[in-house]
């Protein structure tokens, strides 16, 4: 293999109930950004149908290009089909690189078409950068429970897959293209040979509590908690400060608050407008998740990372500061 | 009945002057935790002012000063005591040793440590540990200051092979309550040197002088350990196997107990059910959690073998192993979370923290169910099955406060009663603070309560450190005689 | 009989690994080793599946000799036999390589009918071994596996949840599948004395790169990885952010309230 063969960048168009999922065009934003330093095109890869207007959003992005592929297999989301899809086309096509929203489907299929291509995957990258000596794309990712940063690269094999969260990059279209290549391929997928099959899809319980991706305030507790008892003030001073409360990943390791509330890179991303953080140590995993207008740490540990990320910062404890701001925010209210 | 002075504008000045205005609050800017501790049924009051101490001096300081004023004190730790000796009754200061949280320095060939008392017991152990040394005490809970834990003869977990608090207590610095600053004990393991006024000092809640420093006693760490729980059908099952498991020749370093109401709270409450509720189709009823220690691996896997035996002559269901750190961590981070399961889903409780024979404890526990239930409450409890120290929580989601405090009043009087029939004492490790004194002295009698009383005003003649704890009284009508 | 295979990894509990201020690397020194705690969960549904159908389980894991110690923690929990992949040459191994010699090693020991792994490691994290090991075996797969509801052997098809972002899916496999299983419903049980006692002693096959027939010597290790990584760094932190200390815990709070509420925060 040669690697230089591999010419132009993929990012797979997600769809979810006939809607683009989010991250794609995140990905289209950071892909073009690499296309420009790189001299590579930049397509979407659509698999089944999708609506006109949801295209435009991906145009808006500034690809080069679509592949559409038609055929059997597409209608819900399966393993097989889309692995398959993604194989023959490169095959054909030889991208160099190729990125795929980290959703629990995306992380499903890259890995395995990766494999059938015999080439390396990469996931949750925080960062892209093109190094013009080898002609590899880095991928920067935090490692070992955020204490350091890793570079990781495909030295020799092509195409260079990486996975990558919803959130590390930001939507921010540039506007369309002039002369838009758009490639249609037919692949079918007997149906016969797809070995799963959906049943039913039961909707995640309704609580709004559990939902804080769009929350505008965001209580955020950390591995400082005590315990379960102390949780309840912080409760209450999301409640009055109209937010919702958060967790880092020790707190759903320790059981202590479900998993739908884990802030990270592998959790939920946020941008509330404020967020405040009481006992949270301030991992790179964490803080990549939070994108906040203005950002408070509470922490005992003055040396904690955290208070490098914050825009104000309490060295204290986290349980008096947060009682103290609750009987404050009620004062300052009567 | 004691006459105590006023806190003038002009004294708060002097106290602010000792400790600096950051470390001094009054008023509106007190802490309301300050008015309680964790059992806040047994009633809150506000300090008039609370001085965050740092040093042994501003202690002395303050102590001449509410002296000569007649000033009650109330000294506290971490505030997470049980029978409200940290409360402050009669209002006056509280002297909070929060800030005196630094380790000193270690004394590698002595095997000990000299620390501030307000260090918190989970800094003091893990600090320890990265020395490679080992704090016996182990009382669960783990954020109360070691000072605190002194004070009160804290017991804990690992007391049926360590013993408990005063044992590792070799010196202190202790301010009286005349402000004179008195080192007692050494940094020896033996003495036979008149009066131990550093054991008296040991389990004083605060009434007899204000600890400040401590030389407490380390061992080397044991090398291995592991721990076996043991689910029986029922919890006297389990409890009877106690005997056996100390017979065996196994030298555990704790044989606690939980019955099946607290695992099931517990494991709703924290989404951990590391212990099982159900096993080989049978229900569990009890449970019995031992720790092993060795010097190695196969020294421990010998103790298995004879704690099996033992498991399967009791009628054990099974005998788990927990013998990897990350589930030793998740066991006993949920034998600890026992209390704060209790406290997050009960409106009201009250407790119990008796000491009765190893062999009445499931008599004892049926007794105290039967009572409880009878007066409307529901009961749960685990504790030290090994020294038959029992935490034993009444407990009402549906009653308002005044229905509450009476029916479990009459719970508490009989349950004490049968206590002392069956031989046992009234605290094994939360002490009596204000809210276990009538049945301290129903249970120690008139003569010795007298000579504690008397003991107080030995060491406190105007009667100002901690006012109503122990042995003494705040309300109209009730001295000591 | 039904035949199943968990496959776990040995992982340092990175918590405890620290950072070296100075060299910017990591210190793995004393760093005690656990088995990945996901992987619990896939080896917990298998044993209750085992419970329920009979069966036999082949616990699997590529690692240094020292990794046989979480295969005796599989063997005490119900694991009925345990392979140990192990060989200098395999080191240094990224998902692409490992997951063709595991799949290797485990197919020359018979086939599965059910494949169950941890949804990640903590280590590594990237959560594509699932997906590689179905690949490398050929079989379906269903990640983030929640829950298995039925398994009709005759008919070759198990009814399983898969847990996705909006919701909970159902899903009806073709027999041989591949899991990796969410924890939410199998929170690993405790391993009893018997069971630890035999797993003291018990045999583990160990496969070394010349036990294992028809391995392509270029596809194993480093040289079979299709990743590296050329460098790690520590994590560059921003400017520290405005610290508030007004002396005490309380009266800093007071203080920011103050300023969030000019700000127009809160």
């Amino acid at each position: 293999m040669d690697k230089r063969d591999y010419k132009n960048m993929w990012v797979y168009i997600e769809q979810n109930e006939k809607q683009i999922e989010p991250v794609s065009l995140e990905l289209c934003c950071e892909a073009r950004k690499l296309c420009d330093v790189t001299g590579d095109r930049l397509l979407a890869v659509v698999l089944g149908a999708c609506p006109e207007t949801e295209l435009d959003k991906v145009k808006d992005c500034g690809v080069d290009g679509f592949i559409h592929v038609e055929g059997t297999g597409y209608e819900y989301y399966n393993t097989q089909a889309y692995a398959n899809a993604f194989t023959v086309l490169s095959e054909k096509y030889r991208p160099s690189a190729i990125f795929v929203g980290g959703t629990v489907n995306g992380r499903d299929f890259a890995p395995r078409f990766a494999v059938r291509l015999n080439t390396g995957c990469t996931s949750d990258a925080m960062e892209l950068v093109y190094d013009e000596k080898t002609g590899d794309i880095e991928f920067i990712e935090p490692a070992v429970g955020g204490k350091i940063m890793a570079v990781i690269t495909l030295p020799v094999l092509r195409p260079q897959i990486g996975t990558i969260r919803p959130g590390t990059f930001r939507y921010e279209p540039t506007g369309g293209r002039e002369n838009i290549e758009h490639i249609y391929e037919r692949i079918d997928f007997p149906l016969e040979e797809i070995d799963t099959r959906i049943l039913a899809f039961t909707p995640g319980e309704g609580d709004s509590e559990l939902d804080i991706s769009d929350a505008e305030v965001i209580v955020c507790v950390g591995n400082g908690l005590k315990d379960e008892a102390s949780l309840g003030r912080y409760r209450e001073l999301a409640k009055l400060l109209g937010g919702k409360i958060g967790c880092t990943r020790p707190l759903f390791d320790r059981g202590i608050l479900p998993y739908k509330l884990q802030i990270g890179q592998s959790g939920v991303m946020v941008k509330p407008k404020l967020f405040i953080a009481f006992g949270v140590s301030g991992a790179v995993n964490h803080v990549a998740g939070v994108d906040a207008e203005v950002f408070v740490a509470v922490n005992k540990r003055a040396d904690a990372q955290i208070f490098n990320y914050c825009d104000y910062g309490i060295v204290g404890d986290m349980d008096q500061v947060c009682d103290a701001m609750i009987a404050e925010i009620k004062r300052m209210r009567s | 009945m004691e006459k105590y002075g006023k806190l003038s504008p002009e004294l708060m000045e002097e106290l602010r002057a000792i400790v600096g205005k950051e470390r001094f609050f009054t008023g509106e800017d007190i802490d309301p935790n300050y008015s309680h501790d964790e059992m806040p049924i047994y009633g809150s009051h506000m300090p008039e002012a609370v001085c965050e101490v740092e040093s042994t001096r501003e202690v002395s300081e303050i102590l001449k000063l509410c002296n000569e004023h007649r000033i009650p004190v109330t000294p506290r730790g971490a505030g997470t005591g049980l029978v409200g000796g940290a409360v402050p009754l009669l209002g006056g200061v509280v002297i909070s040793t929060v800030r005196m949280n630094k380790i000193l320095d270690y004394d590698m060939k002595n095997l000990c440590v000299r620390t501030q008392v307000g260090v918190l017991l989970q800094d003091l152990a893990a600090d320890a540990a990265e020395h490679g040394l080992f704090y016996p005490p182990d009382p669960g809970e783990k954020t109360a200051t070691v000072g605190g834990n002194v004070a009160t003869n804290a017991g804990g977990m690992r007391a049926v092979k360590y013993g408990v608090t005063r044992d590792y207590v070799l010196a202190m610095t202790v301010v009286l309550p005349t402000g004179e600053i008195l080192e007692l004990g050494k940094a020896v393991c033996k003495s036979s040197s008149g009066y131990s006024l550093l054991q008296l000092m040991c389990g004083s809640e605060g009434t007899l002088g204000i600890i400040t420093e401590l030389t407490l006693k380390l061992i080397p760490a044991p090398p291995h350990d592991v721990s076996l729980l043991m689910p029986f059908e029922n919890l006297a099952d389990a409890i009877a196997s106690v005997p056996d498991i100390k017979l065996a020749k196994l030298d555990p370093q704790s044989i606690e107990f939980m019955d099946a109401d607290i695992v099931r709270s517990s494991a709703a409450f924290t989404g951990n059910s590391i212990f099982p509720q159900k096993l080989q189709g049978r229900e569990v009823g009890g449970c019995i959690l031992v720790t092993l220690v060795g010097n190695s691996e196969d020294e421990l896997y010998e103790k298995m073998d004879r704690l099996n035996d033992v498991a399967e002559k009791a009628g054990a269901i099974d005998l788990l192993v927990v013998d990897t750190p990350s589930l030793k961590k998740t066991v006993w981070s949920a034998r600890s979370s026992f209390l704060t399961a209790i406290e997050a889903d009960t409106k009201l409780v009250d407790e119990l923290d008796v000491v009765v024979p190893v062999d009445k404890i499931a008599e004892f526990l049926v007794y105290t169910r039967q009572v409880g239930e009878e007066q409307g409450l529901y009961v749960r409890n685990f504790g030290h099955a090994g020294d038959g120290n029992l935490h034993i929580y009444c407990c009402s989601n549906t009653m308002t406060e005044e229905e509450f405090i009476p029916r479990v009043k009459v719970v508490m009087g009989k349950c004490y009663s049968e206590c002392a029939r069956f031989g046992g004492q009234v605290s094994g490790e939360h002490a009596i603070g204000h809210a276990k004194k009538e049945y301290l002295r129903e249970s120690v009698g008139d003569t010795a309560f007298r000579l504690m009383s008397q003991i107080k005003r030995v060491f406190d003649p105007n009667m100002i450190l901690n006012p109503g704890k122990v042995c003494t009284y705040t309300e109209e009508g009730k001295g000591e005689d | 009989m039904l035949k199943i295979l968990v496959c776990v990894k040995q992982v340092p509990d990175i918590d405890l690994v620290k950072m070296d201020p100075e060299t910017g690397n990591l210190v793995r020194d004393g760093v005690p080793s656990m088995i990945n705690p996901l992987d619990m969960n896939a080896l917990e549904a298998a044993l209750r599946l085992k419970e329920d159908m009979g069966g036999e389980i082949t616990a699997i894991t590529m690692g240094p000799p020292a990794a046989e110690a979480v295969l005796r923690e599989c063997l005490a929990l119900g694991a009925d036999r345990a392979v140990l992949v192990t060989g200098r040459e395999f080191g240094g191994a990224d998902t692409l390589s490992t997951s063709y010699v595991i799949a290797k090693a485990a197919l020359q020991l018979g086939s599965y009918d059910l494949i169950f792994c941890g949804k990640e490691t903590v280590d590594g994290a990237t959560g594509q071994m699932g997906s590689q090991l179905a690949e490398r075996f050929g079989t379906s797969q269903v990640t983030s596996m929640s829950l298995i509801k039925s398994l009709d052997m005759e008919r070759g098809s198990i009814v399983v949840e898969r847990e996705v972002e909006k919701g909970v899916e159902t899903i009806e496999a073709r027999i041989p599948c591949l899991f990796t299983v969410e924890k939410t419903n199998y929170q690993p049980r405790l391993p009893n004395y018997r069971g630890k006692k035999a797993a003291r002693t018990a045999k583990i096959i160990t496969m070394g790169p010349g036990d294992i027939e028809g391995l392509d010597e270029k596809l194993i290790g480093v040289p079979g990885s299709g990743t590296i990584v050329p460098r790690i760094y520590p994590p560059v932190l921003p400017e520290a952010g405005q610290i508030i200390d007004e002396g005490s815990a309380a009266a800093s709070a007071v203080k920011l309230c103050a300023i969030l509420a000019a700000e127009g925060r809160i």
